[in-house]
């Protein structure tokens, strides 16, 4: 570009200032939704590439494969003794397990809960941990020893040197006195490893379960030098599956459980077992939107370009006179659109910054601009995006024929040039933005409804205890004194607590007459007034009561029957005809379960994962359970501190954590609601860049057609005539936008909606209701200019040029 | 200087034909000061432009000296008419943006030279062109603050600038009144005095008169070449 395009661009912008403002506003604003979608995006598929050698480092996952199972798919973490046997027979295997378990550190008598895990000694050769002081492999050899991050370091040791002091902790029910043997630098946000202190993981190999296949109790990690070497490992899993795994699962183990390896930086977005894929879809589906958000910028930008070419038209012309050739011209204007993209990426950075703590509120994020990196990514884009922007209508300019321009004495182009393309870019805008529209609606009713279900019980009015797993020898005494509060109406334990708090089990239950283990249902061990305190329904039959003694099942034999209650998907799957014959039905042969009740569903779990087929035992005891559930009466904050006062009198050195049905059974909509505010953020704003543009491009038009309307006046028509014309000029695109926008939306959503078991359907009302909206924004939008250029005196309008 | 041979222009659009120029044979001299007069329509225009380059025949030969311009691609054309050619219009047709300076100076800056000139030469050649026309006052000022006649005393500046070897001038005088189009011709004469060649097209018999030759034009075809007695 020559000083005199750069010229006459700078004096054609300060001239027209309301097209700057959109061209260059638009673009910024789809830069910014781009560049904040991006962030979002680079921040959830970077967890863990932070690790050295992360690449190295495979997950070994637990893949179940039973019939009829609820609890089908890969989870994450094995069975505690795995590594132990994978070393048997693979001596040379390097690996680790991360043990998550509570974390207690106790000072002055009063414990504070922390993000802690018990680690193999040879941790420090698969995880490279950066160490601020001490070294990570020696300070795990001793069992004594800890390691904390320097959060950690500064919380408890403040300015004082750490290395070298003892801790008080209290490990997965047990205290003890730890030296801290090193400080490691706090591992960032992208990352699930959730630890900012380790212990030596202590030997297991006598304890239930730890050798047990099926059980699942930590993380096991292996490293290997290269991919290929991982992948020949994996191929022998299945028979090692079944070498080990016969005792517990039987012959062919590996067709039952298999053992797989999982890249450790692909963990974070691969679905944890029953998981829906949502946290990956929400990443693709947020990066879409960034990426359409700057397509319909890139688009408003060509159509506003297109629009103007006719305005310069002799301009054009005139250069092309005086000598320059087409190359030269089709330089200069995708240089003018690499500039004004330049500056709209600045701009953009300042919205993006400006913006970023509101998308961070509403996303439930952290993000920041990396401006190290941003700015040479913007760079880059920038040209691209001015290369992308400028091509086809510095095409078009360059390509107007000088000739008849210049002798011409109407406006050259008269802005017909590229109308066509304009209509079909309209299109393909307001495609979008209808389909984004329609999204919104979906999303947003599918959220409601998921917070509105009933859930099978009364979610208002009860507190979830979840720190009751250390308080073996307090449980009783704090149940009885929780009971005694004035506010609270009734208590009881679960092994499975509204927000999922608690053991997911499940077992076989062979149905009489039929071969075969039978179907696999979830069981749940409830205490006293269980159902009653969550407010269940009773469809059929009652629920356990202390008159029955035979309700009681703690004592009885695996060959004694057990009474139990059922819900309502239990029903079908045990092959009743209705809860009423279900009702005193004996099931499950060998390990004989009688029928006594059927409650509704009652959902704990998120609404991703499907509701199963359960059955609930009655243990009036309170030993084995880890969570308590109360019923108050009143203010949650009255209760809350009631609550807590008598915890911290019988149980003062464990950490109390207790939160509200409802703030718990949030946390499970939170991942999907974070992804609904940010997807109605960028959709809203891409719709608004359309209309950014489509208001351009109708003032444009309008502009165009002064002369025209001129003489529609003089033949007779009406102001209301002319806006109609004008109106219709741009309704015609936003309708045919529809043809698109719709089978596309359907597709899309119907696939979001699959994830969700309890999933509204997909009413034509919402589509309807998108359009509506969209024909209302296009006609807001082109109404001001049209009813301005309708009242124009005809004489003016026919003078004009 | 210029030899036409057998020229011919047609536009087709919608499957009718039509023929702006019929085999056209015209010889213009390094010098001549030559006015091509006719109706609407008769392919005046189309023919100043074939002249300018900015319209291709359909057929014929174009002789530039012992060049044959029809056959130079686009690119080659583009410089032949920044470094050979100058134009002046009936609408003028500065550019907005530009102050009058900087669109006298636009002559220039397409010119293959340009890197050689200086801005300073630049500068001064623009100062000589606007002196040559009478603007020297306007320099600073955008085409929209200036009068008709003001606008194309500033277009023949930006024309004559780069010194060409051809003037082309479109219905000059079109757009001004009797005064403004008397100055415009008088600074055409004196450019042609000083030796640039000159072709214009105009509707005045009376603008025709300054030119030592006339070529009437009718239906595409010239039907009568007049040369001025004097």
């Amino acid at each position: 570009m020559n000083r005199f395009a750069l010229l006459t661009l700078y004096r054609s912008l300060t001239r027209h200032r309301l097209y700057a403002l959109l061209n260059i506003g638009g673009l910024a604003l789809g830069l910014a939704v781009f560049l904040v979608l991006g962030l979002y995006v680079r921040f959830e598929t970077s967890y863990e590439k932070w690790l050295p050698h992360h690449q190295q480092i495979y997950l070994v996952q637990t893949d179940w494969h039973m019939e009829n199972s609820p609890f089908n798919g890969a989870y994450p973490n094995t069975m505690g003794g795995l590594l132990d046997e994978l070393k048997q027979d693979f001596p040379s295997l390097t690996g680790t397990r991360i043990e998550p378990v509570p974390f207690t550190v106790i000072r002055n008598g009063i414990g504070v809960s922390e993000d802690g895990a018990r680690v193999d000694s040879d941790f420090s050769k698969v995880f490279d941990l950066q160490m601020v002081q001490g070294s990570l492999a020696s300070a795990l050899a001793a069992p004594a020893n800890v390691l904390i991050d320097e959060t950690v370091a500064q919380k408890y040791f403040g300015a004082t040197n750490p290395v070298g002091q003892t801790m008080t902790l209290r490990v997965n029910g047990e205290q003890g006195s730890y030296r801290v043997a090193g400080v490691f630098k706090t591992l960032p946000k992208a990352t699930d490893l959730v630890f900012s202190i380790l212990v030596p993981l202590p030997p297991h190999a006598n304890e239930d379960n730890w050798h047990h296949w099926g059980s699942t109790s930590l993380y096991t990690y292996l490293r290997f030098a290269t991919p290929a070497a991982a992948h020949t490992f994996e191929a022998k899993l299945d028979d090692f599956a079944d070498r080990h795994g016969k005792a517990d699962i039987g012959e062919h183990a590996s067709k039952t459980l298999q053992l797989r390896l999982l890249p450790i930086a692909r963990r974070h977005l691969t679905p944890a077992g029953m998981q829906a894929a949502s946290a990956k879809q929400t990443v693709v589906t947020l990066g879409i939107v960034g990426t359409l958000a700057l397509l319909i910028a890139i688009v408003n930008y060509i159509n506003l370009a297109t629009a103007r070419a006719g305005l310069r038209a002799r301009e054009v012309a005139m250069r092309k006179v005086l000598g320059a050739s087409r190359a030269v011209l089709v330089r200069q204007f995708i240089g003018e659109a690499i500039l004004m993209a330049a500056i709209a990426g600045l701009i953009s950075l300042a919205m993006a910054e400006l913006g970023l703590p509101l998308v961070n509120a509403a996303g439930g994020l952290s993000l920041a601009i990396p401006y190290s990196l941003a700015v040479p990514a913007l760079a880059v884009l920038v040209v691209l995006v001015g290369i992308g922007a400028g091509f086809y209508p510095a095409v078009l300019l360059s390509r107007f024929p000088a000739a008849s321009v210049l002798s011409s004495s109407r406006a050259p182009g008269g802005g017909q040039a590229g109308s066509r393309a304009r209509e079909i870019l309209v299109i393909f805008q307001f495609a979008l933005a209808i389909a984004f529209v329609i999204g919104t609606l979906v999303l947003g009713a599918q959220i409601a409804h998921v917070r509105n279900a009933d859930l099978g019980f009364k979610r208002d009015g009860l507190i979830i205890v979840r720190s009751l797993a250390e308080t073996e020898s307090q449980r009783g005494k704090l149940m009885t004194a929780f009971e005694k509060l004035p506010m609270i109406r009734s208590v009881t334990l679960g092994g499975s607590n509204a927000g999922g708090s608690g053991n997911n089990n499940a077992d076989n239950v062979p149905l009489p007459g039929q071969p075969g283990p039978g179907p696999s249902l979830r069981w749940i061990s409830v205490g006293k007034a269980f159902f009653s305190t969550y407010g269940a329904h009773l469809i059929a039959g009652r629920v356990f009561d202390d008159e029955h003694g035979s309700d009681d099942s703690t004592h009885r034999g695996r060959n004694d029957t057990r009474n139990i209650v059922i819900n309502r998907q239990a029903v079908a799957v045990l092959g009743f005809a209705s809860p009423q014959a279900a009702v005193g039905q004996i099931v499950g042969k060998g390990n004989p379960r009688k029928i006594i009740g059927v409650i509704d569903d009652m959902r704990f779990f998120s609404p991703r994962v499907p509701m199963d087929a359960t059955y609930y035992l009655y243990s009036p005891r309170t030993q084995g359970f880890a969570v308590a559930t109360l019923r108050y009466s009143g203010d949650l904050r009255t209760a809350m501190a009631a609550v807590k006062r008598v915890w911290q009198q019988i149980a003062p050195e464990i950490p109390f954590d207790a939160a509200s049905a409802d703030q718990r059974l949030d946390e499970l909509y939170k991942a999907d609601d974070n992804a609904a505010h940010l997807f109605t953020i960028g959709a809203v704003l891409a719709v608004l860049i359309g209309c950014v543009g489509l208001w351009g491009l109708a003032s444009f038009n309008t502009a165009r057609r002064i002369k025209e309307i001129g003489i529609r006046k003089t033949l007779g028509a009406s102001s209301f005539d002319v806006v109609k014309l004008l109106v219709r000029q741009f309704l015609r695109p936003v309708l045919i936008a529809n043809l698109f926008a719709w089978p596309l939306a359907w597709l899309a959503l119907r696939r979001w909606l699959a994830g969700f078991d309890d999933a509204i359907t997909l009413s034509p009302l919402y589509f309807l209701a998108a359009t509506m909206l969209a024909l209302l924004i296009a006609v807001l939008t082109v109404i001001t200019q049209s009813l301005r250029a309708a009242r124009t005196a005809p004489a003016w309008a026919l003078r004009h040029e | 200087m210029i030899r036409l041979e057998n020229i011919r222009r047609s536009f087709i659009s919608d499957d009718v034909e039509t023929t702006a120029l019929a085999g056209i044979n015209l010889h213009v001299a390094s010098g001549e000061f030559l006015a091509i007069m006719g109706p609407s329509g008769c392919g005046k225009s189309t023919l100043l432009n074939t002249l300018g380059t900015v319209d291709r025949p359909t057929a014929g030969h174009y002789w530039f000296g012992d060049r044959d311009l029809a056959a130079l691609d686009e690119a080659r054309l583009a410089r032949f008419r920044a470094e050979m050619l100058g134009f002046v219009f009936q609408s003028f047709n500065l550019i907005d943006e530009l102050t009058i300076e900087e669109n006298i100076e636009l002559g220039l800056v397409y010119r293959k030279d340009r890197h050689r000139d200086g801005r300073g030469d630049r500068k001064t050649r623009v100062a000589e062109a606007m002196d040559r026309v009478g603007i020297s006052h306007r320099a600073r000022h955008f085409p929209h603050q200036l009068s008709g006649g003001q606008q194309q005393r500033a277009a023949i500046a930006r024309a004559v600038v780069g010194d060409p070897r051809l003037i082309l001038a479109d219905e000059p005088t079109g757009n001004l009144d009797t005064e403004n189009g008397t100055q415009v011709m008088d600074i055409l004469t004196s450019l042609n005095a000083e030796g640039a060649t000159i072709v214009m097209v105009t509707h005045s018999p009376s603008h025709a008169d300054y030119a030592a030759r006339r070529i009437d034009m009718l239906d595409g075809s010239i039907v009568a070449s007049v040369s001025r007695a004097i």
